[in-house]
């Protein structure tokens, strides 16, 4: 993938910022299943903050910008999400640095530094059916198909929508699983049969983010 | 929906405001962490304590907040715990030099608020300890989960901990007071009915009218097992089958005995429960010491009950027994 500035990165955060305050009564319902339903309405309380304010974000850097929205995210969203997303965005943050341009690889690194900073803060590792199990197979997928030539001439477009396509259906496939983090855990057994909220959200916002990026770059 | 609201998402900051307003002076609020603190702390000689949680759990927590009980709430919106910026401003506001005490009912969501905050506030130099409330019996403790919920049990802890605190007690002290009622006290809830968070707008699940849900937890999260409504002696039964073998509570033991209403269900329903844990209870040696017959801790209108049992020694019918003000329900 060619270097991707700054305002590829305003698309994504104002993309996946839009997407949640617009889902946040979808995700309460799916929340609602085997949680409590506060997943959609706790987001949307951090992400409508994003949406409003973002032209007065620093983003002097890549790293600048994600650690405001962490900053909003760990001061306006309770429940779990708070903390977990909050954390994931400022470990990203770290990864990014003061970068102002981005590699496909230092993509890479950043998501990868967001998963490690959810699995810290959550203490939830993969197939306990949380988001991590849409969100870790997709940024698999999103790496393998930067790596492939044809990545660079469509400035990664197949591969984001191909990354969006492995969420949707890894978090459909988080249906049969056993939930094991978050409130949805007290359920047991229960918790099989229905998806995990997290993990759809994460299909959702990523089928968006590709949308908007194949709108600026095909 | 059929609920007394404006604006769904000014439900709490709403709440919150007349709450204050009812105290006659004597919480102060501070809308920006829905916050609700004794207007006489901090104090240089006494512990603060603080609870967060979520909201639609009331009276708990920020209406138990007074001489005696907590020393400041700040909840989240309904059903989700605070951010983490709530509880480090909190604790800043309300630090003590004997230091900060947060209650916390184990939750995620709770749990990792608090944690955080805890590290910003140890950053700056406060001294803050925790206790993590787990009295429900309907959750099975594993490797995998966070453990146990915090439910109604939650209360003895506040009752407890808010009494030592009153007499000057320092904050290892509370810790190990604290400590002690949670391994203690045991809770299972039953639900009859669902419950609609404002910003919902709808049930958070359904049941249907001859059924109940058996070890609900206080966000309608599903118990572990739905079936027919049986009656109220076989409820009881339920509870204390449940309950009692949990700690276990043996003959020749006393106890505190609370039947917590959900927010939905008669106090009338709540005391006739009362009469039967009260005499089945007996019949097993196990002899009430003071009961509490009330709401305590909701899930906003469900109907249904939980039944909290604490075993008590000297040091803990002490605390129990000392006065608490809180500023509802003064007559």
């Amino acid at each position: 993938m060619a270097a991707s500035a700054i305002d590829d990165v305003d698309l994504v955060l104002r993309t996946m910022a839009k997407t949640i305050v617009d889902n946040a009564v979808y995700f309460a319902e799916l929340d609602s299943v085997v949680g409590d339903g506060d997943f959609g309405y706790s987001l949307r309380n951090g992400f409508e903050v994003v949406v409003s304010d973002y032209d007065t974000f620093d983003r002097s850097s890549v790293g600048a910008v994600l650690k405001k929205v962490g900053f909003v995210l760990s001061g306006k969203v309770g429940g779990v999400s708070g903390p977990i997303w909050g954390t994931a965005f400022l470990r990203a943050s770290q990864a990014a640095g003061d970068k102002t341009e981005l590699t496909g690889a230092d993509v890479i690194a950043i998501l990868r530094a967001a998963v490690a900073g959810i699995m810290h803060r959550g203490g939830a590792s993969l197939g306990e059916k949380t988001l991590l199990d849409a969100l870790v197979p997709a940024i698999d997928t999103l790496e393998a198909e930067l790596a492939r030539p044809e990545a660079v001439q469509d400035h990664g477009s197949a591969a984001l929508q191909e990354a969006a396509d492995v969420a949707v259906r890894a978090a459909e496939g988080t249906k049969p699983m056993l939930a094991m983090r978050g409130r949805a855990a007290y359920t047991g057994e229960r918790s099989i049969g229905s998806v995990d909220a997290g993990a759809t959200a994460v299909g959702v916002i990523l089928q968006s983010i590709s949308a908007a990026w194949r709108e600026k770059y095909e | 929906m059929k609920k007394f609201v404006n604006d769904p998402r000014q439900f709490v900051p709403e709440m919150l405001e007349g709450i204050y307003l009812a105290s006659d002076g004597r919480l102060k609020y501070e809308p920006k962490y829905n916050l609700i603190y004794r207007a006489d702390m901090p104090q240089a000689n006494k512990v603060s304590i603080i609870q967060g949680s979520g909201s639609g759990h009331e009276p708990a927590h920020t209406m138990i907040v007074g001489k005696g009980m907590l020393d400041a709430a700040c909840p989240g919106d309904v059903f989700a715990g605070p951010p983490v910026e709530f509880v480090y401003e909190t604790t800043k506001l309300l630090n003590s030099p004997k230091g900060v005490l947060h209650l916390v009912n184990n939750y995620t969501g709770d749990r990792l608020a608090f944690e955080q905050g805890r590290e910003m506030c140890e950053a700056d130099g406060i001294k803050v300890e925790t206790l993590l409330v787990n009295d429900d019996v309907a959750v099975k403790d594993s490797t995998w989960t966070v453990g146990r919920r915090g439910v109604a049990g939650n209360f003895f802890v506040i009752k407890a901990v808010g009494a030592a605190s009153e007499k000057g007690a320092s904050l290892e002290e509370l810790v190990r007071i604290g400590n002690d009622v949670i391994a203690n006290v045991r809770t299972l809830g039953i639900a009859l009915s669902s419950c609609t968070p404002p910003v919902k707008g709808s049930p958070l699940f359904e049941i249907a009218d001859d059924e109940m849900e058996v070890g609900i937890g206080i966000h309608g999260e599903p118990g572990r097992q739905r079936t027919k409504l049986v009656s109220a002696t076989e409820i009881v039964d339920i509870f204390l089958n449940a309950v009692v073998p949990d700690l276990p509570f043996k003959s020749g033991d006393e106890v505190a005995l609370m039947i917590n209403g959900l927010g939905g269900t008669t106090i009338g329903e709540l005391y006739l429960l009362y009469g039967i844990a009260h005499k089945k209870l007996a019949a097993q040696g196990i002899k009430v010491f003071r009961s509490y017959v009330n709401e305590y801790c909701t899930s906003l209108e469900m109907a249904g009950a939980s039944l909290t049992l604490l075993k008590v020694n000297e040091e803990i019918k002490g605390l129990l027994n000392e006065p608490a003000e809180v500023s509802i329900r003064v007559f």
